[in-house]
């Protein structure tokens, strides 16, 4: 299982992504525990404090693995518990990736936008 | 780098302005019967000097005017045992004066820390603190001075910031009620306090929330973030006297570490531009909207997009040239105050809205709104599709 953290937002604007495999790491269950405890169908619902960071997590199951993937995005003071456990243990356990910032989306016309 | 604009000393020192404040003030008071646009061209120079007279160390008035000056300035010292500078005398009434609160964090994630800098009180040797202190009232110059507002929330009310917050926290914010500072990891970042366009643009966070409460998601937040970039801008450019011409237009120059390859956050004049780092990576902006980003992350990127107004802007006061604090500046403050935005507008009825207030304060088809106009075509926006 691959569990993937990316930050985006802060004054800066600058997206970092960290990406640990978990069966890669020592105490893979311990990260199962944790993956398990968490209210994925919950986030805590707070508003984006300006400039403050957001978050997206993802669990992504290797193939032919019977784990579930799951997924979040988070405000920055939703970070708590064990989402905080969770990414404090991605951060530990990776080097972050910088971003280009466009989070893998794409630049194009928006058709009706403008309000 | 930026460089913070020193508070002025206690000692009076040599005048560098050819017209000391005090003959400034005695012209705009006394010769007003007589000489009404003599009278009127010192008020003028009093209020757009003010913070370059301030760089340049205002001496004292004369023998002459003393019992003058120190009878109209022997209240309102209830400041427990410091040295704290009187307001000029002025014919602008009592200068307004700010209620700034500076708290320590101290490592933690706490809000709001520990106060340990009220207003009036002298520096205290942590740089954090102080820088926000002053930073805190370059903004509220601006816009009491230029803008006449009474502090952020119309009423004289605090302004308030946290320094030391979090664990070599890499960032800065608004959190609604104050404005929050990281100490940076040291190696990227440096800190964010001495960069005064960082801190005029989480301050300005506040003033949207108290107007047009621009909805910080999608267009209405790449607006937000615009809105916050300009007037970290302009106080910038107010407290350094420059005008659009010699202005940076960077947001965040100095808070890089010198092993960065950058000159800043964001350039307002060129996104798209302000690093190109190889740890880093390159400034992402558009500078266009054609290249508008549609992204979920950032909340739907927010501190994206805002490059394509954010070069509207910076274009309009480049073509009008002089402060841009007074022209454009002071168009998208009345758009900010007009009562006509909505949370949730986009880019299309906001230009819309800064051309009819730019018409509505300087006339239809005058050289403000002609630049307005202008800059935002520039960047693929048209503001007359959507009339206001």
């Amino acid at each position: 299982m691959d569990v993937i953290v990316s930050r985006s937002g802060g004054i800066a604007g600058i997206r970092l992504t960290w990406r640990v495999d978990v069966d890669t790491q020592p105490d893979p269950d311990r990260w199962y525990v944790l993956i398990r405890a968490i209210p994925w169908e919950q986030p805590p619902p707070v508003p984006p404090e300006p400039d403050r960071y957001v978050y997206r997590i993802r669990c992504e199951p290797h193939e032919d693995t019977p784990a579930e993937p799951h997924e979040a995005t988070l405000a920055e003071r939703q970070l708590t518990g064990p989402w905080r456990e969770l990414v404090e243990r991605v951060r530990e356990a990776a080097e972050p990736q910088r971003g280009g910032g466009t989070g893998g989306a794409t630049r194009r016309r928006p058709t009706t936008r403008g309000g | 780098m930026t460089r913070m604009p020193r508070p002025t000393p206690l000692r009076p020192a040599a005048p560098h302005a050819i017209v000391p404040p005090w003959l400034l003030d005695r012209i705009a008071e006394a010769a007003e019967p007589r000489f009404p646009i003599a009278s009127e061209a010192a008020r003028r120079s009093l209020l757009r000097d003010r913070p370059m007279r301030e760089l340049r160390n205002a001496a004292e008035p004369p023998p002459f005017l003393q019992h003058e000056h120190e009878h109209e300035h022997d209240h309102d010292h209830e400041h427990d045992g410091h040295e704290h500078e009187p307001p000029a005398a002025t014919v602008l009434g009592e200068a307004p004066e700010p209620d700034r609160r500076i708290s320590d964090a101290e490592g933690e994630e706490t809000l709001p820390g520990r106060l340990v800098r009220r207003e009036g009180q002298p520096e205290t040797g942590d740089a954090s603190v102080d820088e926000a202190y002053d930073g805190l009232g370059e903004t509220f110059r601006l816009f009491t001075r230029v803008y006449g507002r009474d502090a952020i929330d119309e009423a004289g009310g605090t302004l308030e910031a946290t320094v030391h917050f979090g664990d070599r926290y890499d960032n800065a914010f608004w959190d609604g009620e104050r404005m929050v500072f990281g100490d940076g990891d040291g190696e990227v970042f440096q800190g964010f306090t001495n960069s005064l366009s960082v801190i005029g643009h989480e301050l300005a966070h506040g003033l949207t929330e108290r107007t047009a409460r621009l909805r910080y998601e999608g267009q209405s937040g790449a607006l937000n973030e615009h809105v916050s970039d300009v007037f970290g801008a302009l106080v910038e450019q107010y407290a350094m006297g420059q005008d659009a011409e010699a202005a940076t237009w960077l947001i965040g120059e100095g808070v890089f570490t010198p092993a960065v390859e950058g000159r800043a956050l964001r350039s307002l004049l060129e996104p798209g531009t302000a690093y190109d780092d190889d740890v880093l990576g390159r400034d992402p902006q558009p500078a266009h909207f054609r290249d508008y980003i549609d992204t979920a992350e950032d909340n739907g990127g927010v501190h994206l997009n805002s490059g394509i107004p954010n070069r509207a802007f910076a274009l309009a006061a480049r073509e009008l040239g002089g402060f841009a604090w007074e022209h454009v500046g002071r168009i998208w403050y009345d758009t900010l105050t007009s009562g006509r935005l909505r949370p949730d507008d986009g880019f299309l009825v906001f230009a819309a809205e800064t051309l009819r207030a730019a018409e509505q304060r300087f006339g239809v088809g005058s050289r403000e709104a002609r630049a307005v106009e202008s800059g935002w075509r520039e960047v693929g926006i048209e503001p007359r599709a959507r009339r206001a």
